[in-house]
């Protein structure tokens, strides 16, 4: 593991540095912008003098790179600020349970997304030449044309008015079934995309040496695809199932207004809509967070996946 | 291995298309809401006595309200509509408003008068008002009893300004002493003094009628001192007050649980449990399916609500509020500097024909300043009428010479930018062939419209007023007196001054109201707000709900609704 251990030493440095000037760029241009948080919670009575008195006691009238520095200090100490838009309740108390309900839909929509997707990838690729290959992506192909703001009220209709099986949204957790709607609002449109780059990779596997090496050697067809053929044609997935975890920290803004629920999706938009200045930051830090280390992580992985790109590694540095 | 494959990849295609032939035959089979429907509630009805109504279903015992997040539920600070419809239930002040507008005593055992000794004019020309408080109302979780020191606490709480209120100088600020506090200049307020445990005197700096309808308002309620003292920065999450409603639970984002006061002083409310769903979501859609009680209804869905023959006509409701929309003109700008460009612009267009097809008569038009309901309102006022000839006319009168002398005008609304209210491309229409001007529409979302309608940026713009007590001094005054720190039209007229100035401290009632009329009259006259519509809620309310008053202004009602079981 010659190569490794300074490999992810250096892009640890590089983390805190990019999370520096991702959080002063949010930070300047917050605070630039029209609109401020104090105003915008004002409601209709808005007094110019109360304003600025009220500015002046939440520091926000110090020069930018003083209020920076308070900031960036209170992060170090674990202190991701107020949030202005629900007082009382701190940035982490406002973020970090939303944050949680949207991870695990968006991990169940993920297990779906990609449980539809790699199996019918894989098969599309084996029966190229016949017309269940594009027949079986096409059909998937639909469902990522249609946009989340016609599917979800559609299933409202049939599956919650018409035949009263489905709640009409909120969240009571993981394993209810209010899960059912949004997890396939999320999870159908990107089936499309997964099967079609499972199956391009399977294409290519296919015609690997090691492919014929295998059917050659009398083996199963069966096992030749799922021991050979698979396990190569997953290696470009990794990235994608790497990335795609982060996104579920992302939400998703039409699903979770649409039905109801306590996503981050909803938040970041209603954030800034409110200028809720600390709760944009956080969100903009937590999320800058989970890419880079995303990232790291993926890089460490495809070393134990793929026993090359190790070899490849230690070349490079 | 390949037949394998094959059977697998036929079954999945064939799953995903039979959903969506299922899918479109129930919903082409559903139509809309008659039949199969029809069926199903008359079953339903007989399967039970009672049962519940066109919708179906029966009630659950609680109240469930669609509801969003409040900003604060601290008193001190609440600016917004939301925060303050639970801030209403959970706490209370001297007095309140009750649902036909009037102000009543809550905390305080009579609403103090000239004629009771309650109100007094002192030799310096300030007023003290003697409140004598209840002595049996507790706070909810402590069973402390509320004392005149805990109101001396929470107003001078409200006014200090590490309390970081933007509101409370505007609703305590006449006490004297008040404007002191909220600078940093004194420790205390003067004029809040405490006699003995039951007894409060407050005092302020000129004989102004609208004092008491001020004290309604959230920033004037009594806080648990123990509490906040405590617990200074969480302690509003569960908030510890004196109404008829206290707070049992608030996941953020998700609902809010209030739990009947059996101890409150006014009466026990019927209700026990109310719960407000606070993640959003299709609220209609909740309705029908019911998980909510009451439901709010947009221009979208209004016509099938109105539709006679839908089974949710029957649970239509709606009420009138203390709202006003309108066209504000910046009177220091271009073109609007003169009157005759503004009185054009208002004859230009026809409210009744708007309101009528674009608005789907959701709203009324309004036709004067006040609004119906409010005290001093004028059912004679008549806003500019619809009358293009004379708007040409009076274009061609104005310093401009008529339409081609005109600057580029541009009325600016708050919105996302994907589309125009539908009554500004109305009026923006009119106009066009009406006066002949091409009318710029600007939209910018909602924080950015304050931010340029507060420093003079914009020059022509649509936006509303919602009343926050029931005194008209909260509208004439406070938009239109030229110092007013609310002028946003910047309109500076001496003679509507004098008339205001006059109004503040006018101790007749009718000769007060009076004087507001008459101001109203110059405000119309002089085309410096062009009156759009007033508000209007329309809802939905199963029938077991009884009492589910719309009130015209947030104030607390919902101590009065039952709920048939």
């Amino acid at each position: 593991m010659q190569g490794i251990l300074p490999y992810i030493l250096r892009r640890l440095l590089w983390a805190p540095l990019i999370l520096l000037a991702v959080s002063f760029i949010a930070f300047t241009i917050t605070r630039f912008g029209p609109g401020d948080p104090i105003s915008v919670a004002m409601g209709q009575f808005r007094d110019p003098e109360a304003l600025a008195r009220v500015r002046h006691e939440k520091g926000l009238d110090k020069p930018l790179l003083d209020q920076y520095r308070i900031y960036i200090w209170n992060v170090l100490h674990g202190d991701l600020g107020e949030s202005l838009s629900h007082q009382g309740y701190s940035v982490s108390e406002v973020i970090f349970p939303k944050m949680w309900v949207s991870a695990q839909l968006g991990l169940v929509a993920l297990i779906i997304t990609f449980g539809v997707g790699i199996p019918v990838g894989i098969l599309a690729a084996l029966k190229q030449g016949s017309w269940m290959d594009p027949a079986s992506i096409s059909t998937f192909l639909f469902f990522q044309s249609v946009p989340v703001l016609v599917t979800v009220p559609v299933m409202l209709l049939v599956f919650v008015l018409k035949l009263h099986w489905l709640p009409t949204g909120g969240w009571e957790g993981i394993l209810s079934k209010h899960i059912v709607i949004p997890a396939l609002a999320l999870s159908l449109p990107g089936i499309a995309g997964v099967a079609r780059l499972m199956r391009a990779t399977t294409l290519d596997v296919l015609k690997e040496d090691y492919v014929r090496t295998a059917r050659a050697k009398g083996l199963r067809e069966f096992t030749v695809v799922s021991q050979h053929v698979a396990r190569n044609a997953l290696l470009p997935m990794t990235t994608i199932i790497g990335i795609s975890l982060v996104t579920l920290l992302e939400g998703a803004f039409f699903t979770e207004t649409l039905l109801g629920l306590p996503g981050i999706g909803r938040l970041a938009f209603e954030s800034v809509t409110s200028r809720d200045y600390d709760v944009i930051l956080g969100l903009t830090l937590v999320l800058a967070t989970a890419f880079i280390v995303a990232n790291i992580v993926i890089d460490i992985a495809y070393t134990f996946i793929d026993p090359r790109v190790r070899y490849q590694r230690s070349a490079v540095t | 291995m390949n037949r394998l494959v094959g059977f697998v990849l036929a079954v999945v295609v064939v799953l995903v298309l039979a959903i969506g032939v299922i899918s479109a035959v129930v919903i082409v089979r559903g139509g809309g809401g008659g039949g199969e429907e029809e069926q199903q509630t008359q079953a339903t009805k007989a399967a039970t006595a009672e049962g519940g109504g066109e919708t179906g279903g029966k009630s659950t015992g609680e109240l469930r309200l669609p509801g969003s997040d409040p900003i604060t539920l601290d008193p001190a600070l609440a600016a917004d509509a939301a925060s303050a419809t639970y801030i209403v239930e959970i706490f209370g002040g001297l007095v309140t408003i009750d649902p036909k507008l009037n102000i009543v005593p809550d905390i305080a055992k009579e609403l103090p008068t000239r004629e009771n000794g309650g109100i007094v004019n002192n030799p310096d020309g300030t007023v003290s008002y003697t409140f004598h408080l209840r002595d049996d109302v507790v706070f909810h979780n402590t069973s402390r009893l509320v004392t005149a020191g805990d109101f001396k606490y929470s107003m001078e709480r409200a006014l200090n300004p590490h309390t970081a209120s933007t509101v409370a100088e505007a609703y305590l600020g006449d006490i004297v002493g008040a404007k002191d506090m909220a600078r940093g200049r004194a420790e205390e307020v003067r004029g809040i003094e405490v006699v003995d445990d039951f007894t409060l005197k407050l005092t302020i700096d000129a004989p102004k009628p609208y004092f008491l309808a001020k004290l309604t308002y959230p920033t004037a309620f009594v806080v648990d001192q123990q509490q906040v003292e405590a617990n200074p920065r969480n302690w509003s999450r569960k908030p510890n007050g004196t109404g008829p409603y206290k707070m049992r639970e608030w996941s953020l984002g998700e609902q809010i649980t209030l739990e009947a006061n059996d101890r409150y002083h006014l009466g026990k409310p019927s209700v026990k449990t109310v719960t407000f769903l606070l993640a959003g979501g299709s609220v209609l859609t909740m309705y029908e399916n019911n998980e909510i009680d009451v439901a709010g209804v947009g221009i979208t869905d209004i016509d099938r609500v109105q539709d006679p023959t839908s089974n949710l006509n029957a649970e239509y409701v709606t009420g009138d509020d203390l709202s006003i929309s309108y066209i504000g003109f910046n009177t220091q700008v271009e073109p609007f500097n003169d009157p005759k460009v503004r009185q054009a612009f208002a004859h230009a267009i026809d409210r009744e024909k708007i309101a009528k097809v674009v608005l789907k008569d959701m709203l009324r038009v309004a036709q004067g300043v006040m609004m119906s309901g409010l005290p001093g309102y004028n059912p004679q006022s008549k806003a500019l009428s619809f009358d293009p000839e004379m708007a040409s006319q009076l274009l061609k009168e104005s310093k401009y010479g008529g339409p081609d002398g005109l600057p580029t005008v541009t009325i600016t609304e708050v919105g996302g930018g994907a589309n125009v209210g539908f009554d500004t491309q109305a009026m923006v229409e009119m106009w066009k062939e009406n006066l002949g001007v091409d009318v710029q529409i600007e939209q910018t979302e909602a924080a950015t419209f304050f931010e340029d309608l507060d420093s003079g940026r914009l020059q022509m713009f649509v936006t509303g007023w919602i009343m926050d007590y029931p005194d008209p001094e909260d509208v004439l005054d406070v938009h239109f007196y030229s110092q007013s720190r609310l002028n946003n039209t910047r309109y500076s007229n001496p003679a509507l001054d004098a008339l205001l100035e006059q109004a503040r401290t006018e101790q007749d009632v009718n000769r007060r109201m009076s004087l507001y009329q008459q101001a109203e009259q110059i405000v119309i006259e002089d085309a410096v707000w062009v009156p759009l519509y007033n508000g209007r809620d329309h809802a939905l309310v199963k029938p077991y709900v009884k009492g589910f008053e719309f009130p015209p202004m947030v104030i607390p009602h919902l101590r009065y609704v039952t709920i048939e079981q």
